[in-house]
């Protein structure tokens, strides 16, 4: 989708003892119940109607 | 894809990175709309073939500066209030979680979004190094430090200045003790 996210290489992903630790992963559970709602809500009709406008501009 | 196709398929992450830096899902959301604005109105500044993903997540950080600025000339960020990061309020029932939400708030705005970002987003860090307009390093070191103070934080270190975590945490356990004796605690929230 977008190039950013792809460009990883293993020495710019976080270190395996920082996810994998007890806290790490309590954090990235935590993180993703408080995040992943967002995320997955579906964009508003005005937002989506203000980018297709421009579109047809 | 098209520019705007592109815009799209970017909203879900522009709303986690907005949600990261407000703290607050309605401020989010106008966050998200005054990025995606910014956006279509610099579109011909966008060289086709670069990173997408990183120029669109710097316009909407720069958009969260410029308007903490505006903010600041007649309010102070401490008193803007802290953490709404889930709404639903069963998807946040654990005191855990509640904690954590807490605890986030109180992390400085960069280092919450380089967390975000990252674990959320899985993000690397020169993806996020670009996306921040900062250098790697930086963005190793943002997200370290919010690792460990978190971790500090939530495992019981609690700085003496640290005001805010102690009040809740005396709050709580009036609550508690409250709801123990079958009494309200409603009024603990009025004072």
């Amino acid at each position: 989708m977008t190039g950013g996210d792809k460009s990883q290489s293993s020495s710019g992903k976080p270190k395996v003892e920082e996810n994998d630790s007890p806290f790490g992963i309590w954090l990235s559970r935590g993180l993703h119940q408080l995040f992943d709602d967002v995320a997955n809500e579906p964009i508003p009709d005005e937002l989506l109607k203000l980018i297709e406008e421009d579109r047809n501009k | 894809m098209t520019f705007h196709d592109q815009v799209i398929a970017i909203l879900p992450k522009l709303r986690v990175q907005a949600l990261s830096l407000t703290r607050n899902r309605a401020a989010a959301e106008d966050l998200v709309q005054d990025a995606v604005c910014n956006a279509l109105a610099a579109q011909n500044s966008f060289i086709p073939g670069t990173n997408f993903s990183a120029w669109m997540h710097r316009i909407l950080r720069n958009r969260f500066i410029s308007d903490l600025r505006k903010r600041r000339e007649t309010t102070d960020i401490d008193d803007v209030p802290a953490a709404n990061f889930a709404s639903p309020a069963t998807h946040e029932d654990s005191l855990a979680l509640k904690d954590l939400s807490l605890a986030l708030s109180r992390l400085p705005a960069d280092q919450r979004e380089a967390l975000v970002m990252v674990v959320i987003q899985g993000m690397s860090y020169e993806a996020l190094a670009e996306a921040t307009d900062c250098a790697v390093g930086t963005a190793k070191s943002r997200v370290f430090r919010a690792r460990r103070q978190l971790e500090a934080w939530m495992t019981g270190e609690m700085p003496s200045n640290d005001k805010l975590r102690v009040k809740v945490k005396a709050l709580r356990e009036a609550i508690d003790a409250r709801h123990r004796d079958g009494k309200s605690a409603d009024d603990l929230f009025l004072s």
